[in-house]
């Protein structure tokens, strides 16, 4: 089928699902062309270009699901696929929570730059490394991988749902560590999104403090003892404390099943007062974002926490209908953990003893929320003052209990054109080392 | 079987070049506490070409197969190549010059009807609901996914293969004492194959199963672990993760090439003489690996790999471009996951070797340590300092195991670390159920014996 007419493969791939029997139907077709410029160990090692097809089909027969994920847009794969797609929901298991979502207001929706300047883009990051070369000389590249991708989608379902994107933008990760003589550091990693090729990719976020940091790394020594104290977790790994808690405490899996130590605490505290956390796919600071749900609802910005008040869980039309809670009305990775008001060098100055922490290695928390890992890239507080950096680090504590012992939030935040994270202070959190 | 469109456009090209087009098919079923969450198939294919120029490679793929397919992606790729080495003049010389390979798989390719996947599922989620109506919660999933591959490489060498794998894994969880949930995860059996050849019917799993939930109500009674480093085992069902993780990573030509720990430590000693870990190809001790890979995706005929022979740095794992850099012949560690992935270098099935320590006698040696026997993941760092996720141990105490601890996590420098092995057991557990992530997943396998070290140890 003709490859820049979405909506007509999609709505192909309905008449195909009700043809073979499905009560309800829902698809999402989806064209991406990308162009990706790698640089390993330094030195640029790749160009490639993709281009990719998908659909991805679900069916409700009988108040039973199948799905089906096919890369195929010829008519003869999508009726196969659309056939096969019936016969998986028609073997499944019956649930009466299963729905497709009403026509609310069908939409079209287009985001960012229509067309890669390659050779632009290629200056641009031959630019980053000259700039990083200059500015950072310890800091050697292990990889980087910049994108430039155009996507295209549609969403339809048999209520007569169709929503349209076309997102086009860059981005670009870097994996990096120090090196000085015999000295080296743990790798670390920065990345940014961004929509077009007018600025130095190394001015954009927080990636000049990321490299900074990193060669002062250089210095780092085993850390000896075992204390509890504050622990800061900076913006780039943030997420992996608020972003986990609401991921584990939140979203389907754990409310659904009651497993969340949150499931009982809508409309209460769970966190410190200072703590407000929204989904904000739709912001002028996220890059892309999201229009559309997954389940073919518009999105919508949404508060999670607001002065540490547990506003929403984050679920899915599913997970609403099965709990009997409210649909969330984004799933995004897209957070913002709203700025505080003491700016971050004041944040440091009243900590006695603490940590520094600008990643965490760690395992999925508990179901409880227990969780410990090791605290990479990290440095010592003592006395209102960073003073060294540290190797071999664990630290542990309580997700649940982190999120009401947070002392101080930032006023500086850092966004990477997907989420914006202030500086963080939990207290009671243990920090142990050899 | 994949038609063969490829080898007439090969013939036709001048520089280094690959063609692969690929099936892949993952099929997934996920019940949890008896709600169906996930029945799922997710079918990719298409056709990638890659090409080599004076140290830069150009890469296109589409997900399509057809002569005209071929053709694009085989002109998109040499003008990716093109256009990098232009601007890049990195004038490297050619790869390295591996034999000559022309290799068939003969595995059946069969297709598991999704009827018999969800029937055995909701069996076993049965059979739980049932027999341990206590947990708070539950859940069943199967994952089966294939690849089916067809190589071409223009200095001839050519592979047809297909690697299947399926596995159940079970998760349980209930409530402690204290109110907080507890969880326990397990891998009830993953092997290469089709769904049909490694399971049979539900009721085989059940001791495994008891066996869980055993395990769970130990560990929902269990302490919290003493932060700081002390001696430990680890058992034999994840010692492979150091193998992997500690030292696998570390000794990947690329990471080696970034700046790793190993690239200092060739032939040092790096870990006690008692360790030597080898990356298999395809066989080991006489038998087949759990993921054999016979021929890589840069059409290099896989060998072993030995990376540390009696605790000395012996080899790293390369490409035919790393081969070339660091003078060593390539056995074969280039692997791609997707038709629209290039290859890097990889681990296949990398393990610890046995020793000749009793389980009961290490455990007897230690005063004040534990006994870690799950993990839940692994991480390292091109330093070689690796953390695991541990979701079940026992305490250690007065050479006896004690109560049993919650989640915590391990971690250590993997040159340090395997310093202080002083022990090894007599067996061999290899597990293949996982993915190692790195740019690209990849199905890998590790394995190796019980492993008496001192390690840090997360806790309270």
């Amino acid at each position: 089928m003709d490859i820049s007419n979405l909506k007509e493969i999609a709505q192909y791939t309905l008449s195909c699902l009700k043809k073979h029997g499905a009560d309800d139907a829902q698809c999402k077709v989806g064209h991406s062309v990308a162009d990706e410029i790698n640089i390993d160990a330094g030195e640029f090692s790749l160009m490639r270009s993709t281009f990719n097809n998908s659909i991805s089909m679900l069916v409700i027969k009988d108040m039973k699901k199948g799905t089906i994920v096919i890369n195929k847009f010829d008519k003869e794969s999508i009726d196969a696929a659309a056939k096969e797609c019936v016969e998986n929901a028609s073997v499944s298991a019956e649930d009466d929570c299963l729905s497709i979502a009403p026509v609310e207001g069908n939409e079209d929706f287009s985001y960012g730059v229509g067309e890669s300047d390659r050779d632009k883009f290629f200056d641009r990051i031959n630019e980053y490394m000259e700039n990083l070369s200059k500015d950072y000389p310890k800091v050697f590249v292990e990889q980087l991988i910049a994108e430039y991708c155009d996507g295209k989608s549609v969403f339809a379902n048999t209520n007569g749902v169709e929503f349209s994107n076309q997102s086009a933008y860059y981005s670009m990760s870097s994996m990096y560590s120090a090196h000085d003589g015999d000295k080296t550091t743990s790798f670390n990693s920065t990345g940014i999104d961004f929509v077009d090729l007018d600025k130095k990719i190394l001015d954009m976020g927080t990636q000049r403090m990321m490299y900074e940091l990193c060669e002062k790394e250089l210095d780092a020594v085993p850390f000896e003892g075992k204390f509890t104290g504050t622990a800061v977790f900076a913006p780039s790994c943030l997420g992996d404390i608020i972003g986990t808690a609401i991921g584990s405490f939140t979203t389907d899996s754990s409310i659904i099943d009651n497993t969340s130590p949150w499931r009982k605490s809508l409309g209460t505290q769970v966190a410190d007062n200072s703590l407000s956390v929204s989904l904000i796919p739709i912001d002028p600071r996220v890059v892309g974002g999201e229009r559309y749900t997954a389940e073919g609802y518009k999105t919508k910005n949404c508060d999670i926490i607001k002065n540490g008040v547990l506003e929403s869980f984050c679920l899915s039309e599913y997970g609403a209908r099965k709990s009997g809670e409210k649909r969330c009305s984004t799933l995004s990775g897209c957070m913002e953990v709203h700025a505080g008001e003491t700016p971050y060098n004041a944040l440091i100055s009243k900590i006695d003893k603490g940590i520094l922490v600008c990643r965490l290695s760690g395992g999925s928390p508990a179901g409880n929320g227990d969780f410990s890992g090791v605290a990479k890239n990290s440095f010592l507080i003592e006395n209102g003052k960073i003073t060294k950096p540290v190797l071999e680090t664990m630290i542990s504590g309580n997700l649940a209990d982190m999120m009401k012992n947070i002392t101080d939030i930032s006023k500086e935040t850092a966004e990477d054109g997907s989420c914006v994270y202030p500086w963080v202070a939990f207290d009671g959190v243990t920090v142990s080392g050899k | 079987m994949l038609n063969d469109l490829i080898s007439k456009h090969i013939a036709d090209v001048s520089d280094y070049t690959e063609i692969r087009t690929q099936i892949d098919t993952n099929c997934g079923i996920s019940i949890v506490s008896g709600n169906l969450v996930g029945n799922s198939r997710v079918t990719a294919s298409g056709i990638s070409a890659r090409v080599y120029k004076n140290g830069v490679y150009g890469f296109s793929s589409v997900g399509e197969y057809s002569d005209e397919s071929v053709k694009a992606v085989l002109n998109a790729a040499r003008d990716n190549a093109l256009f990098l080495d232009r601007r890049v003049n990195k004038n490297k010389p050619a790869l390295y010059d591996a034999p000559v390979v022309n290799y068939t798989d003969t595995t059946k390719i069969v297709d598991v009807p999704q009827k018999l996947l969800l029937d055995f599922a909701k069996e076993l989620d049965d059979y739980i609901a049932n027999k341990y109506p206590d947990l708070s919660s539950r859940s069943v999933m199967i994952r089966c996914d294939s690849s089916e591959r067809l190589l071409h490489v223009s200095t001839g060498s050519s592979a047809y293969s297909v690697s299947p794998r399926s596995c159940i894994y079970v998760d349980m969880s209930a409530e402690a004492n204290d109110g907080s949930n507890v969880e326990l995860f397990e891998v009830m059996d993953c092997a290469r194959g089709y769904f049909t050849d490694v399971f049979t019917s539900p009721d085989a799993l059940y001791d495994k199963i008891e066996e869980l939930y055993q395990k769970l109500m130990a560990k929902k009674e269990g302490v919290f672990s003493e932060a700081g480093v002390c001696d430990c085992i680890i058992d034999s069902s994840i010692a492979g993760m150091i193998a992997h993780e500690a030292v696998g990573h570390t000794v990947e030509a690329d990471l080696v090439l970034a700046g790793s720990v190993a690239a200092t430590n060739l032939g040092k000693q790096v870990a006690s003489d008692k360790i030597t870990i080898i990356d298999y190809a395809h066989t080991a001790f006489g038998k087949t690996v759990p993921l054999p890979v016979y021929v890589d995706d840069e059409g290099t005929p896989c060998e072993d790999a030995v990376l540390i022979e009696n605790g000395i740095l012996t080899g790293y794992m390369n490409n035919k471009e790393s081969a070339v850099h660091f003078g060593m012949k390539p056995c074969g560690n280039a692997r791609a996951h997707s038709f629209d992935d290039e290859p890097l270098v990889r681990m296949r099935n990398t393990a610890i070797l046995p020793g000749t320590d009793r389980l009961e006698d290490m455990i007897a040696s230690i005063d004040n340590g534990y006994y870690l026997t799950k993990t839940q993941n692994g991480q390292a760092d091109t330093t070689g300092e690796f953390m695991f996720g541990i979701t079940m141990g026992y305490e250690i105490k007065n050479g006896k195991l004690g109560r049993a601890i919650r989640d915590t996590t391990i971690s250590g420098v993997a040159f340090e670390t395997l310093k202080t092995v002083d022990m090894l057991s007599d067996e061999l557990h290899w597990a293949c159920s996982g993915y190692c992530g790195k740019k690209q997943p990849m199905a890998v396998s590790d394995g190796g014996p019980a492993v008496k070290c001192k390690i840090n140890i997360g806790g309270r």
